[in-house]
């Protein structure tokens, strides 16, 4: 490596989309996908058997990927420092569909995915940090696949275990008779691409519904940062924010 | 040169009288500051809640500064608005805090207020719709000329900030 230092940063989330409160729907699955500036890159490049939920679609796709039994065999067995070389021979979860589930049956009625989360972005500029974006779609009451609620949220930057809540949200159509012929129809509002939620340019116009949280938790390691010069402040171990679900109010 | 950069989101607003609300926003900073990337203004969706009482807007907010001083810190100044089922617009509140200064990430409640007018208005404004509003929008961040001002308490609006700060040790600025 050169002597003048780093010039790329890492940054490492794992975790969990953990569950989700919708009080008024049921037999819901979620979609996430990670969104980020020019200046990042996602590191793991996805095995293309492990990366979709549903194996099938990424089956084909994706960029041969090393192995660690190649690698091994190219470099020999001798230890190879940590870093951002290893990360590229790790398959990498950054977008992925969940299963479908339905809510318990005892009084909490929890919508629980469980379903994981495993990344590494590197970059240069802490500009356009990541932010994860999901879309959680269910049934109607004829059985069309509808959207329930787009959010995302940005990746937390200081190291250590975060939960956050992410409100979910609709578009809404904007006169009566749109509302009931898209009930009727099934063929509700929805935005042509999800990433949409993940900018603030562009959405003065749109009209939304809240009704419902998804519940994430991150665990979040950075590499590099300080040597760079970039203070991400006090690690917050446990830390939980986001509003509650009952009340609305943060905690 | 130090920098800054200001990730998070403008989450929602509670304890509003109306329920349809989005918000205007805008970051107003010192001379010393320059913004390197990122929009400094903007306005969120327009969100009428299902559960509970919060709008939320989930509105992201990501700002590269490069400053040469620390005078004229970061300001972000609010405008919330009420839309009804016709599609006007009035005026819910004016608000503003500063970015946080220290690294790291920050929950802040930005409490708002709104003008207020006479006993006249005020029933209009019931009735009607309406209202006074600010001819100039940096009252709400700067406090010249308050003083003529009387206003009556809004509601909350709810923020998460993150903070990012480089190469501050350099210049032996401890945050």
């Amino acid at each position: 490596m050169a002597a003048a230092g780093p010039s790329v940063f890492l940054l490492m989330v794992n975790g969990q989309v953990e569950s989700a409160q919708f009080p008024e729907y049921d037999d819901l699955y979620c979609k996430y996908c990670f969104v980020y500036g020019q200046d990042w890159a996602p590191t793991a490049l996805p095995l293309a058997s492990v990366s979709r939920a549903d194996g099938g679609a990424g089956a084909e796709e994706g960029p041969r990927t090393v192995t660690r039994t190649e690698e091994r065999r190219q470099h020999g067995d001798k230890a190879r420092p940590w870093g951002w070389r290893q990360a590229l021979a790790f398959p990498g979860l950054e977008e992925g569909i969940s299963q479908i589930t339905s809510k318990s049956q005892d009084v909490r009625r929890a919508l629980v995915w469980n379903f994981p989360i495993d990344v590494t972005f590197k970059s240069t500029n802490p500009y356009g940090w990541p932010q994860i974006v999901l879309s959680v779609y269910g049934p109607d009451v004829f059985g069309n696949d509808v959207v329930r609620g787009y959010g995302a949220v940005h990746v937390p930057f200081s190291p250590g275990r975060h939960k956050r809540t992410v409100p979910m949200f609709v578009p809404e159509s904007t006169s009566k008779l749109q509302k009931f012929t898209s009930w009727f129809m099934g063929r509700r509002p929805e935005y042509t691409d999800p990433k949409v939620v993940a900018q603030g340019e562009g959405r003065e116009v749109t009209r939304v519904r809240s009704q419902g949280f998804v519940t994430l938790l991150f665990n979040v390691v950075t590499k590099d940062m300080r040597k760079l010069g970039y203070d991400t402040g006090p690690p917050d171990t446990q830390g939980a924010s986001g509003p509650s679900p009952q009340q609305g109010l943060p905690p | 040169m130090a920098e800054v950069h200001v990730i998070g989101q403008i989450m929602g607003a509670t304890g509003f009288s109306e329920s349809s609300l989005f918000c205007k926003w805008g970051v107003h900073t010192g001379a010393a500051w320059k913004l390197l990337s990122g929009v400094r203004e903007g306005q969120t969706q327009v969100d009428t809640p299902q559960v509970g009482d919060m709008a939320y807007w989930s509105h992201p907010i990501d700002l590269h500064f490069a400053t040469k001083g620390l005078q004229g810190w970061p300001r972000l100044h609010l405008q919330v608005w009420s839309q009804d089922g016709f599609g006007r617009c009035q005026l819910a509140g004016y608000g503003f805090c500063h970015v946080p200064s220290s690294p790291g990430s920050h929950q802040l409640h930005c409490p708002t207020w709104r003008p207020l007018g006479p006993w006249r208005e005020q029933l209009a404004r019931a009735f009607v719709g309406g209202g006074p509003q600010l001819l100039h929008g940096d009252a709400v961040y700067s406090g010249a000329d308050r003083y003529r001002l009387r206003t009556v308490a809004s509601g909350l609006v709810h923020l998460e900030l993150g903070l990012l700060l480089r190469h501050f040790d350099r210049y032996g600025v401890q945050c």
